[in-house]
């Protein structure tokens, strides 16, 4: 069976449909379970809604727009909305030292108020002693930066928030 | 003693080690990939790092990640737990160019033990029996063939840097060995990035005998008794237990004599395992070295009661070993058996899904080793082991009626999860398995009568 997935990024809304016929219901329904948690994985934004209907059954789930669901103790910065209000975020691709200039003493990348084009450098992750680019996602104004120059950051933290253009 | 340890692994061996650290006063991290960002061990732990998203290569396997994570905690030790980088020699290697103390063997030690054909060598030197068979890597079907002449049908093919029960093939008859040469190669190319095999005698009706033995870097070594895994699917172990049943004493005694002197014989430091198999006339020759901790230690824990994880803790913080062998001494029967979340009318496929419903058993003498919870998301990513439960009695009739109580106790429900609770329990009730007369061909043997049944 195939499982078509649409994510409407637009509408923050997630459609998928099987087709084909239902030989092997289970297996039917594993395969949209393991879509569903595909999805709710590698979507940038959570889902509001979902809506799964196999075999004349239906399960819809949504979410009130805002709420977030907290279940760790002390939930990491990575678990922190993808957006808030109308800013995008320029995530930190790995585990490493962040950093915001070229080189010590030089100015940095990009500061609160500069427009950023996407592919620009933002900064520099240094991982196990490489130097590696962190480059703009989105294209846009600088509003805040969120990491400062020299910090450990986690996979997918928050290094600048961008206002789109 | 460290202050604080990095626990490179993830499900409930994570949680396992963690809560020994917390016994100890060590403070823990966490790692996590976006598919665990909910995990027990995360909300356990005093730390939690995002290490990178779902796909292990880019998070569980990538080893700048992690050693940045121990960087940016301050941690001092790195356990590996099983699987994973648990035998990566380079992994190890890089830990402690980093200033890290990798929680288990010195690298080299562990590069010679996980090329299984090194291994076979180096304790064949070390007077550990071996199986007749190639003396390294056998380099094609002709020289498979011409080895197989020399050991005898039936041989197993096996991956050198093999493990987990994958990449390895029976052969009865010369007619396939060539097409079983070929095909076991590619699944080691593809599994294993190491196309090499290596080839030795296969004894039928064979027993599965392991002895976990722990070395300090004093140059101690004391051996923690024997766990029968006999009954296996597709060399995957189900169900553990130990002692192992109908092991005449001599014979047990020689068995974890020699791993203490093959773990001797290489300089090991810290937990290892010695497979054995155990053949129907007594003899025994030994598999393979496991440089980690086994999902089936807890079987261990139960009967000799010696907490393994503290002891590894203890050997890489560079303390000699306080446990004496004449110290040892096992009590009772420890039967331990792999709940996963598979379909066994669907060969054993994965069920992953959401937990709607997860109650574990409890009771005397019942320990559930599990990372689940209700709401928890079984995810596609990682393997299908949900709660190793494990009971313990003063003797294994008893041990066996109380896990299959334990299992039938067991209340998981989801939309999508299948377990092998109930397969468990029918393993557990057959006679063989009862008697304690099984060999690692049960599970097929059983699999064969409930086919002629239907």
């Amino acid at each position: 069976m195939t499982v078509e997935v649409k994510h409407e990024a637009q509408r923050g809304r997630i459609t998928l449909t099987g087709d084909g016929a239902a030989t092997d219901p289970v297996a039917d329904l594993t395969a949209l379970c393991r879509s569903i948690a595909e999805l709710a994985r590698t979507t940038t934004r959570p889902p509001s809604r979902i809506r799964l209907e196999h075999l004349g059954t239906a399960v819809e789930v949504e979410w009130p727009v805002g709420e977030q669901q907290v279940v760790t103790a002390a939930p990491p910065a990575a678990d922190e909305p993808l957006d808030e209000g109308t800013a995008r975020h320029v995530r930190a691709p790995m585990v490493g030292t962040f950093y915001r200039s070229p080189e010590p003493g030089a100015p940095p990348f990009v500061s609160v108020g500069d427009t950023v084009a996407v592919g620009q450098p933002i900064g520099i992750l240094e991982v196990m002693k490489m130097m590696s680019p962190v480059e703009a996602d989105t294209a846009g104004r600088v509003v805040e930066i969120l990491a400062e120059d020299g910090t450990p950051v986690e996979f997918q933290q928050r290094l600048i928030a961008v206002e789109p253009a | 003693m460290f202050s604080t340890v990095l626990i490179a692994n993830r499900g409930e061996i994570a949680l396992r080690i963690a809560r020994t650290c917390r016994e100890m006063g060590i403070r823990t991290v966490a790692l996590y990939s976006t598919a665990d960002r909910d995990s027990a061990v995360v909300r356990f732990a005093d730390r939690a790092v995002h290490l990178g998203p779902a796909a292990a290569r880019l998070s569980y396997l990538h080893i700048p990640s992690i050693v940045e994570a121990a960087k940016l905690t301050g941690a001092e030790a790195v356990h590996p737990g099983y699987g994973f980088l648990s035998e990566d020699p380079d992994f190890a290697e890089i830990c402690e160019a980093n200033g890290l103390t990798f929680i288990g063997p010195p690298p080299r030690v562990m590069e010679q033990l996980g090329d299984k054909a090194v291994a076979r060598r180096l304790m064949g030197e070390a007077g550990l029996p071996v199986l007749p068979g190639s003396a390294g890597a056998v380099r094609s079907p002709a020289e498979a063939r011409a080895t197989a002449a020399r050991v005898g049908y039936p041989v197993i093919l096996k991956a050198v840097a093999g493990g987990g029960g994958r990449g390895m093939a029976v052969v009865r008859d010369d007619a396939d060995l060539a097409g079983a040469y070929q095909e076991t190669r590619a699944h080691a190319r593809a599994v294993f990035g190491d196309e090499r095999l290596y080839l030795e005698r296969y004894v039928d009706g064979a027993r599965h005998i392991e002895v976990q033995v722990l070395c300090d870097s004093h140059g101690n070594a004391v051996h923690l008794a024997e766990r029968d895994c006999s009954v296996q699917r597709r060399h995957q172990k189900l169900i553990e237990e130990s002692p192992a049943p109908n092991l005449p004493d001599p014979l047990r005694r020689e068995i974890c004599a020699a791993a203490v002197r093959g773990a001797l014989a290489v300089g090991y430091v810290g937990a290892a395992t010695f497979e054995f198999v155990l053949a129907p006339d007594a003899s025994f020759y030994l598999m393979e070295v496991n440089c980690r901790l086994q999902v089936e230690h807890p079987v261990t824990e139960m009967v000799t009661g010696i907490d393994l994880v503290r002891e590894q803790l203890t050997i890489a913080a560079g303390e000699p070993l306080t446990l004496r062998q004449d110290a040892v001494r096992p009590r009772g029967a420890a039967v331990e058996a792999r709940v996963n979340a598979e379909d066994p009318d669907r060969g054993f496929l994965p069920t992953p899904g959401l937990l709607t419903e997860f109650v574990p058993p409890g009771g005397p003498f019942v320990r559930v080793d599990t990372h689940a919870y209700p709401g928890w998301l079984i995810g596609p990513d990682y393997d299908s082991l949900l709660a190793k439960t494990v009971a313990w009695a003063p003797d294994r009739e008893q041990a066996i009626a109380r896990l299959d109580r334990a299992l039938g106790e067991f209340r998981i429900d989801g939309p999508t999860v299948r377990t092998t609770t109930g397969y468990l329990r029918r393993t557990l009730a057959d006679p063989r398995f009862r008697a304690g007369r099984h060999t690692t061909g049960l599970v097929a043997e059983m699999a064969a009568e409930e086919a002629a049944a239907h």
